[in-house]
């Protein structure tokens, strides 16, 4: 049997919170006490038209007043890691694969086989762990959590219980603009390691359902959040952020309609002022933040019209169903007690021991961040407009710093990838780092700008061509003959031939009717081809204009 | 229920009664309080396995004689010794890296699937999880 083994063991604090009364399910209940006070909030009503109507009247009913109450939310993500084979066999992973293909004995959980633990999963959950502020167990150990269906052959599934190898951290996030913005930061109960079940598929009339066991055995991190969001907003922005995390680490793709970022999310009310936690319901299937978002804002609803209607004994402990067609939260199962999954120490695995050195060394390979991200490109005076934009993809950050290192102005260069490049991109469904355009080129290109060499007009031009053809901006300005008419002289005789080319329109100027100054202006950029300095034409063509009235 | 059914009750009567790995207790607690007696039914129900009331019968006995031995391990005196996770942590193998071998012997693996109907796993329908 193998032993996991980092460089040589640890023996000095050995963390043993086997008395923690922890629930039999992964989850943390409500019930963990923590003061509600931490931030500023927005208030817990926010529909703000998210609740969106649909043919029946009845999220029509709920998009109502939820003040009187307060919200309780609390979150676990499976991030699904993109490491080359699973977690405790060589077999390959890779999404969209043909059913069945990807399987040997071990995920199969066929008898006489032995797990053996993949070191790309312990690097990344350290990883993760430390991004997310947390406390790491040096050591860990896995368990089996029982439970019997057909998605994991073995009749358990590998998980960490009482010792995860991540405890008590926090992420901070800064919210859109358009929901309110304003910084939060929500506390991480746990992150643990767990393999993935199979796909269970079950057909709409069929006699029976159908499995592939490809996703079965790969590996997955379960974070669990602190109960601290509040509304559908704060929840659905924790999730982009955890999604934001995993791929500034590279730890997972985060790619949510894949699956391989799944987030339950558990919500419960009570009326302002009671102690005791409301009834917590859970709700999956959300496929977007944006699902996230309506779906927990409609479960605030419902439960907080329950409330109003007397019939709070009808919020039942149950996990929900997030249906985008209706726009509404529908039961899927309703709590029979709680499961007993019989955890307990998994034999077949040596325990996971960390050493400093292996910490230190993950430590210092952490890319910046995209909270540390977010903070310097504040100071560096983005308006958090932009500095969320830049910031939200990891690509277009490091494009931007980049672009910024070879001296690019940086809020020019801000605009230019959230505008015309960004538009490009989600033309094209491309990412920033798949197009022939350079960072190098861009700050070429805005310092051509910057120094009046060619328009920004010709800038757009230009950008386009680095961005389908590549190549550098001297040479197609060169090619293109686009250097800007800076030359007062030239000007002024491009202004002189237009005026004398259009004598009826200067009468009309001269007798008051101003508005031809345009004109004026579009026909010597146009005999200049575009490249008359807009300034030095304006300003030349005025002084001409009213010259000899 | 051949021997094997055994085994596998016995092995799995051990978690349900919070023997050595019950979370919500301590090992301190354990030494002193008396263990329970098992409630069979209950332990084959959480196997999935269906035992006839003379199963349940004849197999009580031999379940408490088995958690009478961990009995015996729980009263061993561990007050100043440091617990350990694992017996074996002093054995060194190289952590597997993470390169793709794929199983050679697949499709004879699936073709011992009991039902199968290409390419899927063919099973009764199953809905609810729990």
């Amino acid at each position: 049997m193998a032993l996991v083994y980092f460089r040589g063991i640890k023996t000095s604090h050995l963390r043993f919170p086997l008395i923690t009364p922890f629930p039999r399910r992964s989850g943390v209940p409500f019930c963990v006490m923590r003061s509600l006070d931490t931030q500023t909030r927005t208030p817990t009503d926010n529909p703000k038209g998210q609740v969106k109507a649909d043919t029946s009247d009845q999220p029509k009913t709920l998009e109502r007043n939820t003040s009187g109450f307060e919200t309780i939310i609390g979150i676990e993500t499976h991030v699904q890691l993109s490491t080359l084979t699973k977690a405790f066999c060589g077999c390959p992973y890779t999404y969209g694969s043909q059913p069945n293909t990807t399987v040997c004995p071990i995920c199969m959980g066929l008898p006489g086989t032995l797990p053996v633990l993949n070191s790309k999963v312990i690097s990344f959950a350290v990883k993760l762990g430390l991004a997310l502020n947390c406390k790491l167990s040096m050591r860990s150990k896995f368990d089996r959590k029982q439970y019997f269906y057909p998605d994991l052959p073995k009749g358990y599934q590998i998980s960490q219980f009482d010792i995860p190898i991540a405890t008590g951290g926090f992420i901070d996030l800064d919210l859109p603009l358009e929901f309110g913005g304003g910084h939060r930061r929500f506390g991480i109960t746990r992150v643990h390691m767990e393999e993935d079940a199979g796909k269970l598929l079950h057909s709409e009339t069929g006699s029976h359902s159908q499995l592939d066991l490809n996703r079965a055995g790969v590996p997955l991190l379960e974070i669990v959040s602190e109960p601290d969001m509040r509304s559908g907003v704060e929840a659905a922005e924790y999730a982009a952020e955890i999604q934001r995390l995993v791929r500034y680490l590279g730890v997972s793709n985060g790619n949510m309609q894949e699956g391989s970022l799944r987030c339950d999310v558990n919500v419960s009310v009570r009326p302002i002022g009671q102690s005791k936690f409301g009834t917590k319901v859970e709700i999956k299937n959300m496929n977007s933040f944006s699902a996230m978002n309506r779906a927990i804002d409609f479960e605030i609803s419902r439960q907080v019209n329950l409330h109003n209607q007397g019939q709070a004994d009808q919020i039942v402990q149950e996990t929900r169903l997030w249906e985008e067609g209706s726009q509404r939260t529908i039961t899927m199962r309703k709590k029979e007690g709680l499961a007993d999954y019989r955890y307990f120490p998994e034999p077949d695995l040596p325990e996971v021991v960390l050493t400093d050195d292996f910490v230190d060394s993950i430590l210092s390979s952490l890319p910046e961040l995209p909270e540390m991200k977010r903070r310097r490109y504040e100071g560096m005076g983005l308006s958090m407009q932009d500095v969320l934009f830049i910031a939200n993809d990891v690509n277009d950050a490091e494009f931007f710093d980049a672009a910024v290192e070879k001296g690019a102005d940086v809020k020019m260069a801000a605009n230019w990838i959230m505008g015309d490049i960004a538009a490009y991109l989600k033309n094209e469904k491309l990412s920033i780092n798949e197009i022939k355009l350079t960072p190098q080129e861009l700050a070429a290109l805005i310092a051509s700008i910057k120094g009046g060499t060619i328009s920004g007009k010709m800038g757009k031009e230009v950008l386009f061509e680095l961005i389908s053809k590549g190549g550098t901006v001297k040479s197609i300005i060169e090619k293109n003959d686009m250097v800007q008419i800076v030359d007062p002289s030239k000007i002024e005789a491009l202004v002189d031939k237009v005026l004398a080319e259009n004598p009826k329109q200067l009468e009309q100027f001269r007798g008051g009717k101003t508005k031809l100054q345009g004109f004026f202006a579009g026909q010597v950029m146009k005999v200049s081809k575009g490249k008359a300095n807009p300034m030095l034409l304006n300003k030349i063509l005025i002084e001409k204009l009213n010259a000899k009235s | 229920m051949g021997g094997g059914a055994v085994t596998a009750l016995i092995s799995r009567a051990t978690a349900p009664v919070k023997l050595f790995f019950g979370p919500r207790q301590t090992r301190r607690a354990f030494r002193c309080s008396a263990l329970q007696p098992p409630d069979v039914p209950r332990l084959a129900e959480t196997a999935r396995i269906s035992l006839s009331p003379k199963e349940v019968e004849e197999f009580a006995p031999k379940i408490r004689q088995v958690i009478d031995w961990f009995g015996q391990l729980q009263a061993v005196d561990l007050e100043n010794i440091e617990p350990s996770l694992r017996a074996d942590n002093e054995v060194g193998v190289d952590p597997r890296q993470d390169q793709p071998v794929e199983f050679e012997n697949r499709e004879a693996m699936l073709a011992a699937v009991p039902s199968y109907e290409d390419p899927y796993i063919k099973l009764p329908k199953v809905l609810n999880k729990e």
